[in-house]
């Protein structure tokens, strides 16, 4: 690409300053804001309350007051949780809380390009759906094309993200409160039993504890919009705001279009088995405009794309920091003219390829597919684990740093929301471990040591990069044109 | 590319690796149920010969391409409680494995699909959430089918 330059020494290039609050809190809203979510918590009827309070208190609340806290003190650094965890705990620290961001993508990536294409197949010939030709085509089309918006930088991809999320999140999240309001006060039956306190408290028991890991990590990516510090126009005073915005829309918007599709699908005839846009069509049919179905499904299918670009672009933005600052190999360390870390976007395109290439074809890494997805649940874990401690650790490293905003409360403040915060996260670490559904005792065994071992691969390779670093890895990456 | 050294490559190998092992366990490990024709209904023996109460069973298919039928099953466990599970047989083997495929994509958030799949021959089985201790009293029978 003749139009690719390199980063300047320790840094990338500096990008123009085009983000503001509402495209910081776009971003948040595109990586956390899922309609996907909806059916599977509306299966636990009122208890989906009870569930989404302990995801809020215990992880949505403190990650995005963490976010704001970190992201203001540490404005001036790109590369979002590798900077915050860099500044706290050093290169190791700040490269392994990145990575396991990356890597989990890798494993992620498969499952919701196959998303974006089954909900597309609903609205072209639901028998597509099922032709595995047809998925791969969309889930490249989808994959290197969002690829290609991250290419041409903040620009343009921040356009995508703003006009994308209120099509594909926002807008169906409204449409599909208003149904519920509608159906609620037409005097239609809702299919959920009479409200009381005691129906919102969730069922804790061995067989509900895995879904805790699940609950917390609903709301994860709310630190998204840190990695894109560099192009804030005053993160100051922009990203405590964007925080709130965000996290109010998606607190919003889950809670009640969950509440809307429990109230009228009931929950014995509630499955994911033909996919989401399955309960979708109960909903609008028994709203009598099955017309809606389709263009619902187009919406869902751009939500689905708008995530994945969020979280698609921001790790990649803090691996191309790291291998900036000269700890990956100079053929990583490639800014084009849009500041866009192209050498880490092609890489990470041609893995998820070859992941999605497996998911797609092979029938035994298809039928288990969602171990790997139960690792990227542990990978999350352990970037959330770095983030909490590097708020509370700075808090005593750097007690005088200038801090916009400050989680008040001073040092007991932090340990409650960073300790929350790290406490949620460390417990969903372990319930994740636990397996759900048909195992034996034996494959209970193996799920749990090939789970520890396929985190562990996954999270280790930053000391053995950072063992391997060489000096010229960031003369070499300065001289290539 | 001068600065593509053996150091580079060994970057780029352990990249490879960290993604290909973790698949390779569960290729070695959980390899794919083999496809064959499974007569009757699983699941309701299964449960039958755990001595599980089935409190109602009603036709269900499917809008997916390839499937041939099943049930939504409600049952009751020892206290009482009432649970529901979907069942779903298949004409092929690659219309089975598409539906497999299409639920692993509904995963909530970050995390893996809330609904639990088992797979039976041509049947697919969908547990839904807070049924693992009844899943597990059931197993063994169901396993005797999958062979």
């Amino acid at each position: 690409m003749s139009e690719d330059s390199v980063a300047p020494k320790k840094s990338v290039l500096t990008p123009p300053k085009v983000l503001g609050i509402f495209a910081l809190a776009m971003i948040n809203v595109a990586a956390v804001l899922s309609i996907r979510n909806f059916p599977s918590m509306a299966m636990f009827g009122w208890q989906c309350i009870g569930w989404y309070i302990i995801g809020t208190v215990v992880f949505l609340i403190p990650l995005s007051l963490a976010g704001a806290e970190l992201a203001t003190m540490l404005s001036d650094k790109g590369g979002g949780v590798y900077a915050w965890c860099k500044e706290a705990f050093g290169e190791k620290g700040g490269f392994i809380a990145i990575f396991c961001e990356w890597s989990n993508n890798l494993v992620w990536f498969p499952t919701v390009l196959a998303f974006i294409a089954s909900t597309l197949a609903f609205a072209l010939s639901p028998a597509l759906g099922s032709n595995s030709i047809y998925l791969f085509s969309v889930m490249m089309i989808a994959f290197w094309g969002t690829t290609a918006i991250a290419y041409f930088g903040e620009n343009v991809s921040s356009k995508f993200q703003n006009y994308g999320v209120i099509l594909g999140s926002i807008i169906p999240s409204v449409l599909i409160i208003g149904l519920g309001i509608w159906w609620a006060t037409s005097g239609a039956a809702i299919v959920l039993p009479p409200f009381s306190l005691g129906q919102i408290v969730p069922v804790l028991d061995i067989s509900t504890l895995p879904f805790f890991a699940t609950v917390i990590l609903l709301f994860a990516g709310m630190e998204m919009a840190g990695f894109h510090a560099l192009e804030t126009r005053n993160p100051s005073t922009d990203y405590p705001k964007a925080m709130a915005i965000s996290a109010v829309i998606i607190f919003a918007c889950t809670v009640l279009a969950t509440l809307a599709i429990a109230f009228v699908i009931p929950t014995n005839e509630l499955s994911l088995a033909a996919g989401v846009m399955q309960a979708i069509q109960y909903f609008f049919n028994a709203a009598h405009i099955p017309a809606a179905v389709a263009p619902m499904a187009v919406l869902i299918t751009i939500g689905g794309v708008v995530s994945l670009a969020a979280w698609l672009i921001g790790p990649a933005k803090g691996l191309g920091v790291v291998a900036a600052e000269g700890n990956l190999p100079p053929v990583f360390n490639r800014t084009n003219k849009y500041g866009s870390p192209v050498a880490v976007l092609f890489i990470q395109a041609l893995i998820g390829t070859f992941v999605s290439l497996l998911y797609v074809f092979l029938p035994s890494v298809n039928q288990a597919y969602w171990i790997l997805s139960a690792m990227t649940v542990e990978l999350l874990c352990i970037v959330y684990l770095l983030v909490f401690a590097s708020l509370i650790k700075l808090r005593y490293s750097r007690p005088a740093a200038p801090r916009p905003f400050k989680i008040p409360g001073g040092m007991p403040g932090i340990w409650l929301i960073g300790g929350m915060g790290a406490i949620g996260v460390i417990f969903a670490f372990i319930v994740g471990l636990m397996p759900t559904g048909a195992f034996t005792a034996k494959e209970t065994v193996f799920y749990v040591i090939g789970l520890l071992i396929g985190t562990f691969l996954l999270s280790v390779p930053p000391l053995i990069f950072l063992k391997l670093k060489k000096p010229s890895w960031i003369e070499t990456g300065n001289k290539e044109g | 590319m001068n600065e593509v050294d053996t150091t580079t490559w060994t970057v780029f190998l352990i990249l490879i690796l960290v993604i290909l092992l973790p698949i390779g366990w569960i290729m070695v490990v959980l390899p794919a149920e083999p496809y064959h024709v499974v007569q009757g209904e699983p699941l309701r023996e299964a449960v039958e010969n755990s001595g599980i109460h089935i409190v109602s069973a009603i036709d269900y298919n499917l809008p997916i391409s390839g499937a041939t039928g099943g049930k939504i099953y409600t049952i009751s466990d020892i206290n009482g409680n009432l649970f529901t599970i979907h069942t779903q047989s298949f004409d092929s083997v690659e219309s089975r494995d598409a539906a497999i495929q299409l639920h692993n994509a509904q995963s909530a958030g970050r995390g893996k699909p809330v609904e639990d799949v088992m797979v039976v021959g041509n049947h697919i089985i969908y547990a839904k959430p807070h049924m693992s201790e009844i899943i597990r009293q059931v197993l063994p029978e169901l396993q005797k089918k999958r062979a």
